[in-house]
């Protein structure tokens, strides 16, 4: 289509090209034509001249000879007839010259020749009756013209077509004896008169000379002019009014001019015409075709086939070009691809291989903060898993970003519940701003409805990457969280989400706003190096919200903190709004201590086929609970052996295994008849997460598939999916209720958040225990504190403090542990001022804080 | 005498050479093929007494593919019948020039004669044998030295849409031409048929019955010479002709003194008058209709209502019209020419059934070639059979004896004479 718009494109320029080339070749054809015209019509003027001067001096030779006629009678000695005739015979020099001399008063209007006629050598007697030349001359006296000529005519002495030249001469008549007047003609063959027309001749190859009079006929015929008269030839080969005909007429009477006229072959011709100088009845007719007067066009088609011919070999050799370059670009996009499959190769395998080790350690490290009861431990063990997440964050989002790259990522509408979209995004970021002394404000419209159609997981990861953000770039401060939703007056089964989140953060310069889209590009690499990322979270954000019809706002003011913030449109399946969410999240976290098992299976069987043994190790103990019988292989022969032999509820089939991977064992599988397993769901375990996934594996055979690092919560949910009903019992939720109870006196504690001490402790008893610990020592310490300090032993003082930031914030006394981390960083630096006016009020509110938990002794706590 | 005997005798010649051309049977035709080189440069003068002679310039044009590099000229001379004589012998002589069949046997052209190519000679190397045979005129000697380009005839332009709306068919004899109109007289036509009252071949008269007149003469060939020779009882052979003249003068067809108001010339008048649509039947002369083409655009009334007409022979007789073929203009070469060989060879071109019937066609005469049906506007005279149908040289009539029987008609035509005083006067009859 592209390659066609060029050529067309190009086309369309050729075409405009020569069009203007046509127009300007025909605009200078048509000024030269009227210059050639003009030319031809000055060349005519010329003509006339010449033959003007030519009858004019015809003229004068016969006034000569009138004159010495004339003279003899004037002197009283006239000439007689035959004397005026011998007299001209002697003075004339050419022979095909004569004199007549005609007396028009005589019955045959006759008179006498100089030379006799040629039919009959003795006869000198001429006779004009039969021939109408003088019709227009006999009142020679009143005649102006310098020249007085006769029509062309055939002189009847020798038949030759002639001109005669008049004059009025004065002969005796001997039958009288008195003078009478005679009409003197010098007759010239019209041939001489011809031969001056030749002059044109050399100019103009096809030109045709052509004199007439005033009636239009013909004096000297032009080979071309038909008729006997101009006018009729007009008449005949010119369709013309006659009002039109008339016209011509009276143009060429009227003086010099050009006409167009048809010929007799219809063809166009340029017809210049001029009176004779020397005449007022005579005109010249310079007549041409007018394709021989005009600039051949052949040269404006040569210029244009020339300019056609060069542009197409232009195109041709263009096309060449772009051809060679398109295939040199395909080489190289066909590289690119390769490369871009290369890296879609290498993101897999890195996302294989960092997962696979991933869910070990992380796996393992459940199974650790779900075992120990050692605070020290759990809470080396939930810095593991912070920093698992945070790792796997990165590549997820690596990972997601190639997805959109690829134009693999689609945007999934499912029905979702919004307090449980809520609920995961504050639950993922709270203890992240928790850990950095950040409050997260929430300010949830209770009228949101309680279930909406979209895309949960993409509007789940656009919030939490905005939310992440905000705690990575805030030091101190707050977040705020808002979601606030609006109907939309058009729209009565959707709602408009307004969903913004403002920090007190680092803030950014508005000259680094356009960087923040920028793929890979993070804003102040100096500053922020210390801060993770890959700078991909606002790309993806933007691109996930462009999916979705949105876009992301963002106002911030360097140095005091941003507001990012969009509106997204949501249809309505729920109206029912969602209440008071944060009094619901508090109560439900205060609920959510420990981990509970979501169900129990002890009759059911899985088989898990992992070539890690660790995996298998950590797949076991994840369900351990459940009480599930969960059979291991490491091999894809191992599996099918156990295939053959067991009967299994689920089989857990890794895809990547040396010799024989999860897809050949697959089939493998699919082939067996003689088994107990027909049927069986068979999930893939896959430490790929790249787009595309999910189709190759359905089409691989597999029932589904569950990415490595394995999680717990999505482990427990896929068996629950595919396990047989009758062999799952669902745990109840109050089996532990007990075990997580805490005194109620504890909730009314303001300086104590109960969930971050149970999250650091494990769970509620471990905290019951670790309050009492704290209880207990807090006495002690506030003495060896106040003992140091007041010895001014810093070093010691210190080490205190030091300590009880750890307790106070391992017991959930946050805004006590970040109290005493400002004094013990103050120590550190020597910055004895801080510690001077703060400590004592720092020891006041841990003696508080003792004096409240003092309810604690009366509980039996172990 | 000496003339009477010099066209017997022409006559003669002629009908042995007939009779040769006869027995040889006619030719297919042979398409032109030029002789010379297509490059020859050349030039040729045509002469004639035509003012215009366009036909004759359209074949000049057809000439000119196969000599592109030729010059084709016609020249109009005045008083051509006096000055051609000398026009052959001078300086600059034409090449070819036109002839007239009265001219053979007068001896005012025997000189002329003397320039003339003989076109008979095998060595010209001319087929004219597409020509009618009776059209041919030769010399004394038996030479042929012209050739027939145009013919003519006596008779009447028809208006076919007047007959076409009345309903009428076009009369044949003269029995159907009284009821026809009688019937377009009726119609409100005042004179069904008009013409030129002139002395002249052209006139009205003379188009109605000499057709009749030389068929009479034919049939009574015995007493051709007696008329030639005024004898005053050969009179009587005028008779019929000037008794169905009276009857046509004096019944409805024709209103005389209409006539000559409104004609008032032979030829312009003529055509122009029947150019005003509303005369169905006007007696004309071939000569007449060749200048009916120019004249269509000239009239006003024809270009407003334009209407289809024909020529036909006037039905006069009883059996009906009578189909005189005269000679209308010959072309001869001048022996003398500067260009003999081309100008040969410009009439091996002319001379065929396809130019000749071309010059005809445009010239609106009749061709001189065995077929008149390429001609529409002559087309008719294909249906008058043989028998009527001849040719002016074979009543044997001279020129005085025609001019007589011109008077007679003019005479009995306009009421001047009766019948009997016009047939006991002949010979002695005033002429204009």
């Amino acid at each position: 289509m592209k390659r066609k718009l060029i050529l067309a494109i190009n086309l369309l320029i050729m075409g405009f090209i020569l069009f203007f080339i046509i127009r300007y070749a025909n605009t200078k054809a048509e000024e030269s034509n009227e210059n050639e015209i003009i030319a031809f019509e000055k060349m005519t003027m010329t003509t006339n001249q010449i033959i003007a001067n030519y009858l004019e001096d015809e003229q004068h030779l016969c006034d000569i000879w009138a004159n010495y006629i004339n003279r003899s009678a004037e002197d009283g000695t006239p000439m007689t007839a035959e004397e005026a005739i011998s007299f001209i015979r002697k003075a004339k020099i050419s022979s095909e010259i004569e004199g007549h001399l005609i007396f028009l008063d005589s019955s045959e209007r006759g008179g006498i020749s100089t030379t006799a006629r040629v039919s009959d050598p003795s006869v000198y007697t001429v006779s004009y009756a039969k021939i109408n030349i003088f019709d227009n001359i006999e009142s020679l006296d009143t005649m102006n013209d310098v020249v007085c000529l006769t029509r062309a005519y055939t002189n009847p002495m020798n038949g030759v077509q002639s001109i005669a030249f008049l004059n009025k001469v004065n002969v005796f008549d001997k039958e009288s004896g008195e003078q009478k007047e005679g009409i003197l003609m010098r007759v010239v063959p019209l041939s001489r008169l011809e031969q001056k027309l030749v002059i044109l001749k050399g100019e103009y190859e096809n030109v045709e000379i052509s004199i007439v009079d005033k009636e239009g006929n013909y004096v000297v015929h032009g080979k071309s002019f038909k008729n006997s008269n101009f006018f009729e030839y007009y008449k005949s080969y010119n369709v013309a009014s006659s009002e039109e005909y008339a016209n011509v007429i009276q143009e060429i009477a009227g003086g010099t001019g050009t006409m167009t006229i048809k010929n007799f072959k219809d063809e166009d011709c340029v017809l210049s015409h001029t009176p004779l100088e020397t005449m007022t009845t005579w005109f010249l007719l310079a007549y041409i075709p007018a394709k021989d007067l005009v600039v051949s066009r052949s040269i404006d088609w040569l210029l244009l086939g020339i300019a056609t011919l060069g542009f197409l070999v232009l195109l041709i050799f263009n096309s060449i070009v772009m051809m060679i370059y398109n295939r040199e670009l395909s080489e190289a996009a066909k590289q690119a691809n390769q490369a871009n499959e290369a890296k879609s190769n290498f993101l897999s395998t890195m996302s294989h291989d960092i997962r696979t080790p991933m869910n070990a350690i992380l796996g393992l490290n459940e199974m650790i903060l779900r075992d120990s009861h050692d605070n020290n431990i759990r809470m080396y063990s939930e810095s593991i898993r912070t920093a698992g997440s945070t790792l796997l964050g990165i590549i997820n989002d690596i990972l997601d970003f190639s997805k959109i790259e690829a134009g693999k990522m689609e945007i999934i509408n499912v029905d979702y519940g919004f307090a449980s979209l809520l609920n995961d995004l504050v639950n993922m970021v709270q203890k992240k701003a928790e850990d950095k002394g950040l409050s997260l404000k929430l300010d949830i419209d209770r009228n949101i409805p309680m279930v909406l159609y979209g895309d949960e997981i993409r509007i789940k990861q656009v919030i939490i990457n905005i939310l992440s953000n905000a705690v990575k770039y805030t030091k101190q401060g707050s977040i705020t969280f808002s979601v606030h939703a609006n109907k939309i007056q058009d729209k009565p089964d959707s709602i408009m989400l307004r969903v913004s989140v403002a920090d007190t953060g680092i803030g950014i310069k508005p000259e680094d706003l356009d960087k923040l889209f920028v793929a890979f590009q993070r804003i102040e690499e100096k500053r922020n190096r210390n801060i993770e990322g890959t700078g991909l979270g606002m790309t993806i954000v933007q691109r996930f919200l462009d999916m979705m019809g949105s876009h992301l706002e963002v106002e911030s003011e360097y140095g005091k903190g941003s507001v990012f913030s969009f509106e997204l449109e949501q249809k309505v399946v729920k109206w029912e709004p969602i209440g008071d969410f944060q009094e619901a999240f508090k109560r439900a976290s205060s609920e959510r201590i420990n981990y509970q098992e979501k169900f129990t299976a002890p009759d059911a069987r899985v088989l898990v086929v992992d070539d890690t043994p660790v995996n298998l190790t950590v797949f076991a103990s994840l369900l351990k609970r459940t009480e599930l019988q969960i059979d291991t292989a490491e091999s894809g022969d191992e599996c099918i052996v156990l295939f053959r032999k067991n009967k299994y509820d689920v089989i857990f089939l890794d895809h990547m295994m040396p010799d024989k991977d999860g897809i050949e064992t697959l089939v493998e599988m699919k082939g067996i008849t003689d088994t107990p397993n027909i049927g069986t769901p068979v999930i893939c375990l896959t430490a790929n997460a790249i787009s595309g996934m999910r189709k190759m594996y359905t089409n691989a055979g597999f029932d589904d598939y569950l990415t490595k690092p394995i999680d717990a919560e999505r482990l427990e949910m896929m068996l629950l999916q595919y396990l047989p009903k009758e062999k799952v019992a669902i745990a109840s939720e109050n089996d532990d209720k007990e075990d997580n109870e805490l005194p109620n006196f504890l909730y009314d504690l303001k300086g104590l958040d109960l969930d971050a001490g149970i999250k650091y402790c494990g769970d509620s008893e471990d905290y019951l225990f670790a309050l009492k610990t704290y209880l207990d020592s807090s006495e002690k310490k506030a003495e060896e504190v106040e003992k140091y300090w007041a010895a001014r032993d810093i070093e010691n003082t210190t080490i205190l403090v030091h300590g009880l930031k750890s307790s106070s914030r391992a017991v959930g006394a946050l805004e006590l542990g970040d109290f005493a981390e400002r004094l013990e960083k103050a120590c550190k630096n020597g910055d004895l001022e801080i510690p001077e006016k703060e400590l004592g009020d720092f020891i006041i509110r841990f003696r508080q804080l003792a004096k409240d938990l003092e309810p604690l002794n009366d509980l039996d706590i172990e | 005498m000496r003339r009477t005997f010099r066209a017997l005798f022409s006559l003669s010649m002629a009908t042995m050479l007939l009779l040769q051309g006869c027995g040889s049977g006619k030719k297919e035709e042979v398409p032109f093929s030029p002789k010379y080189d297509k490059d020859s440069e050349f030039s040729l003068t045509v002469a004639g007494s035509y003012g215009n002679f366009e036909s004759l310039e359209a074949e000049f044009e057809r000439f000119y593919e196969y000599y592109p590099n030729a010059t084709m000229q016609y020249v109009t001379m005045d008083d051509y019948n006096n000055v051609i004589s000398s026009a052959l012998v001078n300086s600059e002589p034409p090449d070819i020039f036109t002839t007239n069949s009265y001219m053979i046997g007068d001896e005012k052209y025997d000189s002329l004669f003397e320039s003339c190519e003989v076109l008979s000679d095998s060595s010209v190397g001319l087929d004219y044998s597409c020509i009618r045979d009776s059209l041919i005129r030769t010399t004394d000697s038996g030479d042929v030295v012209m050739l027939p380009i145009f013919t003519t005839s006596y008779g009447m332009l028809v208006n076919m849409d007047i007959f076409e709306k009345e309903g009428l068919e076009v009369p044949t004899n003269f029995s159907q031409l009284m009821d026809v109109c009688a019937k377009l007289k009726s119609a409100g036509y005042e004179s069904p048929v008009m013409g030129t009252d002139r002395f002249s071949g052209s006139g009205l008269f003379n188009c109605f019955v000499y057709p009749m007149f030389s068929y009479n003469v034919i049939k009574n060939s015995d007493k051709v010479d007696a008329l030639n020779n005024f004898d005053s009882s050969s009179g009587e052979l005028m008779r019929p002709a000037l008794e169905r003249l009276y009857e046509f003068v004096n019944s409805d067809c024709i209103d005389v003194a209409k006539c000559q108001e409104e004609i008032t010339d032979e030829y312009d008048s003529v055509i122009m008058r029947f150019f005003e649509g509303d005369v169905p039947m006007m007696l004309a002369t071939g000569d007449v209709v060749s200048g009916t083409a120019k004249r269509e655009s000239k009239s006003d009334a024809f270009s407003a209502n334009p209407f289809k007409y024909r020529f036909f022979a006037a039905p006069a007789g009883d059996e009906g019209g009578y189909f005189i073929n005269s000679v209308s203009i010959c072309f001869s070469i001048n022996k003398n020419s500067r260009n003999i060989d081309m100008a040969n060879e410009f009439m091996r071109f002319l001379i065929s059934k396809k130019e000749l019937d071309n010059m005809a066609g445009l010239k609106r005469l009749i061709t001189p070639v065995d077929d008149y049906s390429t001609n529409e506007l002559y087309s008719a005279l294909e249906d008058i059979p043989d028998d009527r149908s001849f040719t002016d040289k074979e009543t044997g009539l001279l020129d005085p004896a025609v001019r007589q029987f011109r008077a007679a008609i003019y005479a009995v035509g306009n009421g001047e004479m009766t019948v009997d005083e016009a047939v006991s006067a002949y010979g002695n009859i005033p002429e204009e």
